[in-house]
Parts: structure tokens; C-alpha cells; sequence
């Protein structure tokens, strides 16, 4: 399997005062195509690892490679784009526009990717339908109960077609029917389109059904199952 | 346009913001344009009730004395100056004036209708009759219409003008003047040569009006004659000097108050807008996680301030325009002593006034929403995903 992130000696400091180290000199190896979850106590810098793959946020020190590129060396503009392009976020909230209905909230990567408005139309609805929410697709967040709205976030999520995918506690806010449904959901997706699906959770159970677990405690990697 | 297509849904969706904000900007401009339409029509009215309605320079005796005596060189003398029109000597004079039971005291000026009509367009503000009338044979006289309305006298009928030491000489009404001031209750036009004789006290008169090139040289040509003759000449400016600077503060207050306002409207659409990022912190941690890039969260929050703006501005113009023809259309009676001698509100509405308005609350739209675009922009995505 071919290297999708490279993380080498990660650390992240918060705090000027009393400091806190969120991750401490972490490594860890990625590949295309898999599907793991990371696992830990709160606190533990699970979130904060996530961020910083995600582009969301800046090491203190070390390096990121995603397929190949330095992150944490890239301008904003160029994070911004690769946050379009190569990253697809699924939260626990699942941060829906609320002044959009479901197509145009799918829509939405496409358009800040400069997608024609019809092409990424076509686009979105094909990836409704793939979620199972092709008839709803003219609903707003408001008019869907929480576990299609988290539907509709997973579709978005990947209507780029990023290479990774990173779910955050995402079925935090669902009952467990709903959240096996997400999983097999997820699982099929990633069968389908070979696409990098990193899952942090706190639930035992549903991390012992991915690939590979990482379990992380004080900001360093404890456990590595791959 | 990406970034205009959710600033426009954010202002659909947001109903209650939006007419808040729009109300906020259009009540500003609204009450800014009627307040301008205001103040322009009343300037408009002074100045023209100052320099059309008086000569631009006007001659009077020498200091103790109430006449000027050999006053057709001096005539002479004004008419060859440079930026001098016309010169228009005039004899005035109090008297009463009899019509059947009907007695008014009356200022009566007596001219040369052609010399006068050269310096003041006299003819303008006749309602009835013919001003050149008064060159016609006989006594004629032209009177102000609230004194032909007291006297109850009518074009034809014959007045009879009485003042101790002067036999009672009757003067036929051969025309009707109305200025829209307090003179139409004492005003009344006779020919000179008549007046002279009414009062018996040869050839001389008591001013000469003059009609300058320049309305704003007046004040240069009167010092001129002041200097060299020794008649008192005053010019417009001079005579009006506490008017136009009342006017001038005035319309400097009024700038104040108009800042002011917008200053008020500003905080109040700054409020409204900081409201709506905060709303929406969730959105714009998840736009920026999609990649939005931070110029466009800022670009998205800055055309919904302009939105907001131009339609507050639009509604504005379009109520403060109504507002302005209506109140203008109202005649109010206020006695004219207490308003310069105006009987209605005088309004001016000019486009500059609209457009003025409309770029100043433009303007305070963008720097109101500047600040919280720059907010929603400088947010860090990781906080706002989380807040929620």
C-alpha cells in the first residue's frame, strides 16, 4: 500500500503559561485505502492529531506529508485548497448550512472547488443517492432527522472525492441503529472508492470493527494494531 | 458568484435581521433626504428672497440726511461703472391710502417702471394688470394683493393716498402684485414724476437700486461708491450679512446631525451583523473546513452589509422622495412673521441631496460590516467546528 500521510516527530504545545502538551514527538505511517480508527481517553490529543492531519491546525514542531506534500510548509492559500480537494470532514455535529437544503449542502465543496453550477449539481445527486437520501434531497437540515443529516454530511463529505476521509466522534449524537447504519455506510464507501477513512472515537465496539486501531494516551501513540 | 450566492441566502433566510437592518438604513436615509429637501428649499428661498428681491446695491442719502438732492449725476455716474446693468432711482415714502371705508398704511415707492424693471424682474410676481401700466396717463398705481384685499379695492377702482402736509391725491389700481412676503400688505408701485409731486418736494429722491454683472462683486462696487460719492451704499451681502451666516450654521448643524444619525444607524447594523456571525460560527468553521479560504468568509459577510445597505438605501431614497413630495405639496398656515414671511415649507429636492445621502449610508454600511466580516474571517476553524 502505497504512503497516503507521513507524520514525523509531531508535537503540538498549547498555552504560554501553563503548558500542555496535546501531542509529544508522534510518528505514524498511513497508507491508501485503509480504514482505521483512533482510539482514546479524553484529552488524550486524539482530536488534536485529526486537526492537524486535517489541515485545520499547525504542528509546534515536525512534519506532516499528505501523498507526499509538506503541509507545514504550504501557504494558506494552499491549504485552503487542499482542505477542498484531498480532505473530506464528517463531525459530530454534523454543521450542515441551515439556510441550504440537502443538494446544496453537498453541493458546496464542489462550488468552492469551481465546479459548474449543473456538473456539480449531477454530481451531488448521484452521491445522495448513494447515502440513500435521493428523495430528500430538496429537505433542509431542519426538515431531517439527525441521523439523515449525518447522512447528508457523509455525502458532502466525500462529493470531492477526497483521498481521506476523517470522521470526528461521528456518531456521537446517534442511537446505535443509526450509528451501525453510518459504519456499514462508511465501510461500503470505502470498498467502493478505495479512499483513506481515519475514524477517532471513544467506542470500543465500533473501533474493533475497522482494520487497524490506534490507541493514543497523553499525546504519543501507545498501541498501533497495523 | 460563490461568495454573493450565500451572502444572498443568508439575507433570504435571516428575515428578521434583514428587515431590521434594511429599516435601520432606510429610516436614516429617510429622514436625511427630507431633512436636506428641507434645508436646500429654504436656502433656495433666502437667497432668492434676498438677491431677487432687492437690488444688488442700493444708494441712500448721505448720513443726516433723508434725501438725495441732485441725483441724476450720481445716476450717471453709477451707470458708467463697469459691472453696473442698470440703475433705478426711487422716491419712498409713507402714506395711507382710502378706499371707500378702507384705510391702510402703505409704504409707496415711486419709480421709473422701465429703470425699475432693469433691476429687479418686478414683472414676475404681478397677479393682475400690467406693470408697465403706470407709464400710462393719469395716477396709476400697482398695489401689494393682501392690501388690495384689505382695502377691498379692484383693478379700475380709484384709491386716494393721504399723508399730513400732502393733498389727498387719487390714484387708480391698474395692477395687483404678490411676492409671497409681508410687503404684499404694505406695497404699492407709482409712477416717480407722480410721487414726487404727491409729496412736493421737487426732483430728488430717497435711494437708487442698482443691478450688478456679478452678484458676488456687489459688496466691492457698493464700497466703490461709498468712497467716491459719499452716499451710504450697502450691498445685498452686507444687508443680509446675519441671514446668510444663520444659514451657513445652520446648514453645519444639520451636517452634524446627519453624521450623527448615520453614526446611530452604523452601530445599530454593526450589531445586527456581529449578531448574525455569531449565529453562524458553526458555518464558518465548516466552510473553512471544506475549504473556504479566509478572503472569501471575509468577502461572503461584506456583500451582505452591501446588500443589506443598497436596499436600505433604495427604500430610503424612495420614502424619503414621497415624504418630501408630500410635505412640500402641504401648504401649512403659519403666520409669516414667524417664518421669514413664508406661508408653506419650502422643499428642494435635488438629486445631489439623494445621492450624497445614499453614498454616505453606503459607506457606513461597508465600515459597520467590515468589522465583523474581518471577525468571521479571522476565526480559527478547529474553535468554531467545536463550539457548537
Amino acid at each position: 500500500m502505497t504512503k497516503m500521510i507521513e507524520i514525523r516527530d509531531l508535537t503540538r504545545i498549547y498555552g504560554d503559561g501553563a503548558e500542555v502538551r496535546a501531542l509529544d514527538g508522534v510518528n505514524l505511517d498511513i497508507g491508501r485505502g485503509e480504514f482505521l480508527a483512533i482510539i482514546g481517553p479524553s484529552g488524550s490529543g486524539k482530536s488534536t492529531l485529526l486537526n492537524q492531519i486535517g489541515i485545520l491546525d499547525t504542528p509546534t514542531s515536525g512534519r506532516i506529508l499528505l501523498d507526499g506534500v509538506d503541509i507545514t510548509k504550504s501557504s494558506e492559500k494552499e491549504r485552503s485548497r487542499l482542505r477542498n480537494r484531498k480532505l473530506g470532514f464528517i463531525f459530530q455535529y454534523h454543521h450542515l448550512l441551515p439556510d441550504f437544503n440537502a443538494i446544496e449542502n453537498v453541493m458546496m465543496p464542489l462550488l468552492i472547488n469551481g465546479v459548474k453550477r449543473s456538473k456539480a449539481r449531477k454530481i451531488a445527486s448521484r452521491m445522495l443517492e448513494e447515502v440513500g437520501l435521493f428523495d430528500r434531497m430538496d429537505h433542509r437540515p431542519n426538515q431531517l432527522s439527525g441521523g439523515q443529516n449525518q447522512r447528508v454530511a457523509i455525502a458532502r463529505a466525500l462529493v470531492n472525492s477526497p483521498e481521506i476521509v476523517i470522521g470526528d466522534e461521528l456518531t456521537g449524537n446517534l442511537d446505535s441503529r443509526a450509528s451501525d447504519a453510518i459504519y456499514e455506510l462508511l465501510r461500503r464507501l470505502n470498498r467502493e472508492h478505495e479512499q483513506t477513512f481515519i475514524l477517532v472515537t471513544h467506542d470500543e465496539a465500533m473501533a474493533a470493527k475497522t482494520d487497524r486501531v490506534i490507541r493514543i494516551v497523553d499525546g504519543q501513540i501507545v498501541e498501533d494494531s497495523g | 458568484m460563490f461568495e454573493m450566492n450565500i451572502a444572498i441566502r443568508h439575507i433570504r433566510s435571516r428575515q428578521r435581521q434583514t428587515i431590521f437592518s434594511v429599516i435601520a438604513v432606510a429610516l436614516a436615509v429617510a429622514i436625511i433626504t427630507i431633512s436636506m429637501s428641507m434645508l436646500s428649499g429654504f436656502t433656495s428661498y433666502i437667497v432668492d428672497a434676498t438677491v431677487e428681491n432687492q437690488p444688488h446695491v442700493t444708494v441712500s442719502p448721505e448720513e443726516d440726511e433723508d434725501y438725495i438732492y441732485l441725483y441724476h449725476g450720481l445716476l450717471n455716474y453709477i451707470r458708467r461703472q463697469e459691472c453696473v446693468i442698470a440703475a433705478s432711482p426711487r422716491y419712498q415714502g409713507d402714506c395711507a391710502l382710502q378706499y371707500q371705508h378702507n384705510v391702510e398704511g402703505v409704504v409707496l415707492y415711486g419709480i421709473n417702471p422701465g429703470d425699475e424693471t432693469k433691476i429687479l424682474n418686478v414683472e414676475k410676481d404681478i397677479v393682475a394688470g400690467d406693470f408697465m401700466s403706470l407709464t400710462g396717463p393719469g395716477n396709476r398705481i400697482i398695489m401689494g394683493s393682501k392690501l388690495a384685499e384689505n382695502l377691498e379695492a379692484e383693478i379700475g377702482d380709484a384709491v386716494t393716498a393721504k399723508f399730513p402736509g400732502s393733498k389727498p391725491t387719487d390714484f387708480t389700481v391698474t395692477g395687483i402684485i404678490r411676492t409671497g412676503t409681508q410687503a404684499d400688505e404694505t406695497l404699492a408701485y407709482a409712477n416717480l414724476g407722480q410721487v414726487q409731486g404727491f409729496y412736493d418736494k421737487g426732483d430728488i429722491i430717497t435711494g437708487i437700486g442698482v443691478r450688478v454683472l456679478d452678484i458676488y462683486a456687489a459688496d466691492t462696487l457698493a464700497e466703490k461708491i461709498d468712497y467716491e460719492t459719499g452716499y451710504d451704499a450697502t450691498s445685498w451681502m452686507e444687508g443680509n450679512r446675519e441671514i446668510l451666516d444663520l444659514i451657513d450654521q445652520q446648514a453645519g448643524f444639520a451636517y452634524i446631525f446627519y453624521l450623527l444619525i448615520f453614526a446611530i444607524s452604523g452601530f445599530g447594523i454593526a450589531n445586527i451583523l456581529i449578531m448574525v456571525v455569531m449565529d453562524k460560527v458553526g458555518e464558518i468553521g465548516m466552510l473553512m473546513a471544506m475549504g473556504t479560504s479566509r478572503r472569501s468568509i471575509l468577502l461572503i459577510f461584506l456583500f451582505e452589509a452591501c446588500i443589506l445597505g443598497m436596499m436600505g438605501v433604495i427604500i430610503g431614497s424612495v420614502l424619503g422622495y414621497v415624504s418630501s413630495v408630500m410635505l412640500a405639496s402641504y401648504t401649512i398656515p403659519v403666520p409669516p412673521e414667524m417664518y421669514f414671511g413664508l406661508d408653506h415649507l419650502p422643499f428642494l429636492i435635488t438629486p445631489k441631496n439623494f445621492i450624497i445621502a445614499g453614498v454616505f449610508a453606503m459607506a457606513i454600511n461597508i465600515i459597520a460590516g467590515a468589522y465583523p466580516a474581518r471577525r468571521a474571517s479571522k476565526m480559527d476553524p478547529v474553535e468554531a467546528i467545536h463550539e457548537v
